[in-house]
């Protein structure tokens, strides 16, 4: 099947009901997009479908039904999106692992909702868990993020 | 003749009950209403933001978890929207705790269609008057019932959720006889 992942066009030979999250580790080799429950409880492997953030652990690759982008391809080190630029401001990440399904619902949260309030932040990110417990730094984050994209 | 017969009975439950008496309408409410109330229905026809959980093992009065919210596009668009985790897919739900999906674009309907916490007699008067019941007559609310992804979901949730008796013929061919004896509710 056809999958556009990052602005590239690929064709994988995968099952249909292969979850998204399998295809972009075991078969793309791209592996920002962490596995944690494989339930869609945690958050840990949120990547967009035409922007929207989705739980790719349990997502089938049949049911992909727009272009795939993950942490890989929302921002590079040279140009940061401004979420990924605020979560290094905060110094949000501790041991990392959740960070970029963190980073992939606030981005696809402020594309959706550019003023958020504190709540709908709370409301938003309450999907992806931290076991670190980097919770207030992300709020920050997300904030910082929001007003960031506001004066652009 | 007499199978052409039997088909058209089946393809049209109104067909098949032109009338009903008044004791026969409110049995049939009641099972209807032993659906609207079931928590597989009531957990999104909510009146308030948040969907809930209920008749999954997490206790009565249980709302949905990771802080879900309807918002006013009743799809969580304002937060978190709905599809983040409620995929469209035809596949049957076979996970235990994972998101279920359906056919169609998971959403909450009309706050106005609220039945959470509702008595038998109120949603009765909400469901017979189409200035509240979005605008529906029977046959209407029969061809809901027959085609909508989320009822025909509802009696097959699949991964051990709980799920009200019946079918959707059943409850179809009930709202039947209800309209047929003239929307009885008490």
């Amino acid at each position: 099947m056809k999958l556009n992942v990052n602005g590239k066009n690929h064709e994988v030979d995968v099952e249909d009901d292969m979850p998204l999250l399998w295809v972009l580790r075991d078969e793309l080799g791209i592996t920002g997009p962490k596995y944690g429950c494989g339930i869609g409880q945690c958050g840990a492997c949120t990547v967009h479908i035409d922007g929207i953030a989705v739980r790719s652990c349990q997502l089938a690759a049949a049911d992909v039904d727009g272009d795939v982008t993950t942490i890989e391809g929302l921002g590079t080190p040279q140009s940061m999106h401004a979420v990924q630029a605020a979560w290094v401001d905060h110094q949000v990440a501790q041991c990392g692992y959740c960070q970029s399904g963190q980073i992939m619902q606030a981005a696809s949260f402020l594309d959706l909702n550019p003023d958020p309030s504190d709540d709908q932040i709370d409301a938003a990110m309450s999907g992806n868990l931290c076991r670190c417990g980097t919770y207030p730094r992300i709020r920050a984050a997300v904030k910082t993020a929001a007003s960031k994209l506001q004066g652009a | 003749m007499r199978y052409a017969i039997a088909l058209m009975v089946l393809a049209s439950p109104l067909a098949a009950q032109d009338t009903a008496t008044r004791a026969e309408g409110l049995q049939a409410w009641d099972q209807i209403f032993a659906v609207t109330s079931h928590p597989r229905c009531t957990n999104c026809h909510v009146a308030e933001d948040r969907p809930m959980w209920e008749g999954l093992g997490y206790g009565a009065g249980a709302v949905h978890g990771m802080y879900v919210r309807a918002d006013e596009s009743r799809i969580g668009a304002e937060t978190m929207p709905c599809r983040t985790c409620h995929v469209t897919s035809d596949a049957a739900n076979i996970v235990s705790h994972a998101p279920p999906h359906i056919d169609d674009a998971w959403r909450l309907p009309p706050a106005e269609l609220a039945w959470l916490g509702k008595s038998s007699a109120e949603v009765c008067v909400q469901l017979r008057d189409p200035e509240t019941n979005d605008g529906s007559d029977i046959p209407d609310l029969i061809d809901h019932v027959q085609t909508s992804a989320f009822v025909s979901w509802g009696f097959t949730p699949g991964a051990g959720r709980s799920a009200p008796d019946g079918t959707v013929a059943d409850l179809a061919r009930e709202l039947a006889i209800w309209g047929a004896a003239d929307t009885p509710c008490r």
